[in-house]
């Protein structure tokens, strides 16, 4: 039983901060048809404008929408500098992967020159934790597993009920028919990133709430990140959500199983077998298109 | 009456190639235009430098006095120049019911929206039962009517349509160019690039043989031509 409850809790919370960060990926691929390499940078960044925040004494309930606010901006800046001016080109793909690779290099090693390199920690959502199913958890991880899902029905809702909406599945689709209709492709694109930037960032402060930060803190989820979207097929926002949770499972269940030496392994092998099987993703139609 | 739309000496092209010489023509000065021309020679290119995908590197490109070029296809669509590209690759994963609000996106065209659903329902029955249907799940024909149908939706003052007809059956062309007659009676000036030059003729009042990126013809109202003249233009003498 309680084997169970450890696995299922593991992979819910797991999943949930996978979720929030394949969601990003995905979104800024459907749009504008690029991959962010800086996508785990924006989670250390948003983890390490909540701790200043919270250091100058706002208050957590304040300081965490402020930081996501400022993430939001920092990836418009982001899509602006390094991936507008080059869009167009023939080659886009391999360049952005490129840019966005040194602009997250440059911007870890800023944070480690500003913050230095001691380990930092910022408040839990909610202090104190429980028993449920003979496991203890930290209601922390408890707040991230019912938050994590909400939010991203709310981004769901705003991709599938709203005109705003509308326009960002519809740049995904055509961009030349989108100039057609009159959508303004370029803040298009800056919403994609700041969405996916906000999410990232709060993935950050979730995560910096319970494990101590570093510089480097994004790279692993990042990593993680990459084998959801892959498994899950990156045409779709859909496709991730679930592909983040079955990982997050798959995860759980192996270090419990087999230890944690092995699960990332484990992890690639199915990452191998996915690309061998169903180069698309699990979830994915062939085409590309956000729902 | 004055034309609505004129392009005065615009070259355009692509990177290094220039498609589009020194091309200049008018529309809407005696109703509904005609283009036509061999494929490769800057029909296309003409109508994306005048719906503002492309920017033209010379040249002026008047709607209704305002000169437009070099504006964002943005703000093209909010002067009310509405172009309906070719090839009917719209928005795959979209339903019919989200392109046309999508038609109503630009703030000129969005109080208008209700009445010109009614006109385009009115226009394409068809498209009201297939409604929440998506796009990719069309036949050819039914997907130009979404794309004739969106182009509606942005409260056209001047409609451009590039190959309405291309690659539909005969059947459904037919209906389709009824329908395109059915706008033009409604009071919305056309621009049409089209091979079939007996539709061009019973559609429009002015035509222009577009070939190697300018003006090779102009055929004004009262003078007339046959078959055989419009094959020798087409392939030479």
């Amino acid at each position: 039983m309680s084997a169970l409850a450890e696995i299922l809790f593991g992979g819910l919370f797991q999943g949930s901060l996978y979720a929030m960060m394949a969601v990003g990926l995905a979104l800024v691929w459907t749009t504008i048809g690029v991959f962010n390499f800086s996508h785990g940078v924006f989670m250390m960044l948003g983890a390490y404008v909540a701790w200043q925040l919270v250091e100058l004494g706002l208050p957590a309930a304040v300081a965490f929408p402020v930081a996501v606010v400022v993430m939001a901006g920092v990836g418009w800046i982001l899509q602006a500098s390094v991936v507008r001016p080059l869009i167009g080109r023939p080659n886009i793909v391999l360049v952005v992967v490129i840019t966005t690779l040194a602009a997250g290099s440059l911007i870890e090693n800023g944070a480690l020159t500003i913050w230095g390199p001691r380990s930092k920690q910022i408040p839990a959502l909610i202090d104190g934790n429980a028993t449920i199913g003979g496991v203890g958890v930290s209601l922390h991880q408890i707040a991230i597993i019912v938050i994590t899902p909400l939010i991203l029905a709310a981004l769901w809702m705003f991709l599938n009920r709203t005109r705003l909406g509308l326009a960002l599945r519809a740049v995904a689709q055509n961009e030349d028919a989108s100039h057609l209709v009159g959508l303004n492709v370029t803040a298009l694109y800056g919403l994609a990133f700041a969405i996916a930037a906000s999410l990232a960032g709060l993935a950050g402060i979730f995560m910096g709430g319970y494990r101590f930060m570093s510089p480097v803190m994004g790279s692993d989820p990042l990593l993680k990140a990459l084998i959801v979207v892959v498994f899950g097929g990156i045409s779709s926002i859909s496709g991730p959500i679930f592909a983040a949770y079955l990982i997050g499972f798959f995860e759980a269940a192996c270090s419990y199983y087999f230890g944690l030496y092995w699960t990332p392994a484990l992890l690639f092998g199915v990452l191998i077998l996915t690309l061998m099987v169903r180069p698309e993703g699990i979830f994915a139609s062939r085409s590309r298109g956000l729902a | 009456m004055n034309p609505i739309l004129t392009v005065e000496s615009v070259t355009a092209g692509y990177g290094r190639v220039t498609v589009l010489h020194d091309i200049s023509l008018e529309a809407g000065r005696f109703g509904n235009v005609g283009l036509f021309g061999p494929n490769g020679h800057g029909k296309t290119t003409l109508l994306r430098a005048i719906s503002g995908l492309l920017k033209p590197k010379s040249g002026r490109i008047l709607f209704d006095g305002q000169d437009v070029a070099g504006l964002s296809a943005r703000a093209i669509v909010g002067t009310g120049l509405i172009h309906v590209p070719q090839g009917n690759r719209l928005f795959p994963d979209l339903s019919i019911a989200d392109c046309m609000a999508l038609g109503a996106y630009s703030s000129r065209a969005r109080p208008h929206e209700a009445e010109n659903r009614e006109k385009v329902i009115k226009l394409f029955p068809k498209l009201a039962e297939r409604w929440r249907q998506r796009v990719r799940t069309l036949s050819g024909g039914e997907r130009q009517m979404v794309s004739i149908g969106t182009a509606l939706m942005s409260h056209p003052r001047l409609l451009i349509l590039d190959e309405p007809t291309l690659g539909l059956a005969p059947k459904i062309k037919d209906e389709l160019c009824a329908s395109v007659m059915d706008i033009s009676r409604g009071g919305v000036p056309l621009i049409v690039v089209e091979q079939d030059i007996e539709f061009l003729l019973e559609l429009t009042q002015q035509l222009y043989l577009v070939n190697h990126g300018a003006v090779a013809t102009e055929i004004k109202p009262g003078e007339s031509l046959d078959h055989g003249e419009i094959m020798s233009m087409y392939f030479g003498h």
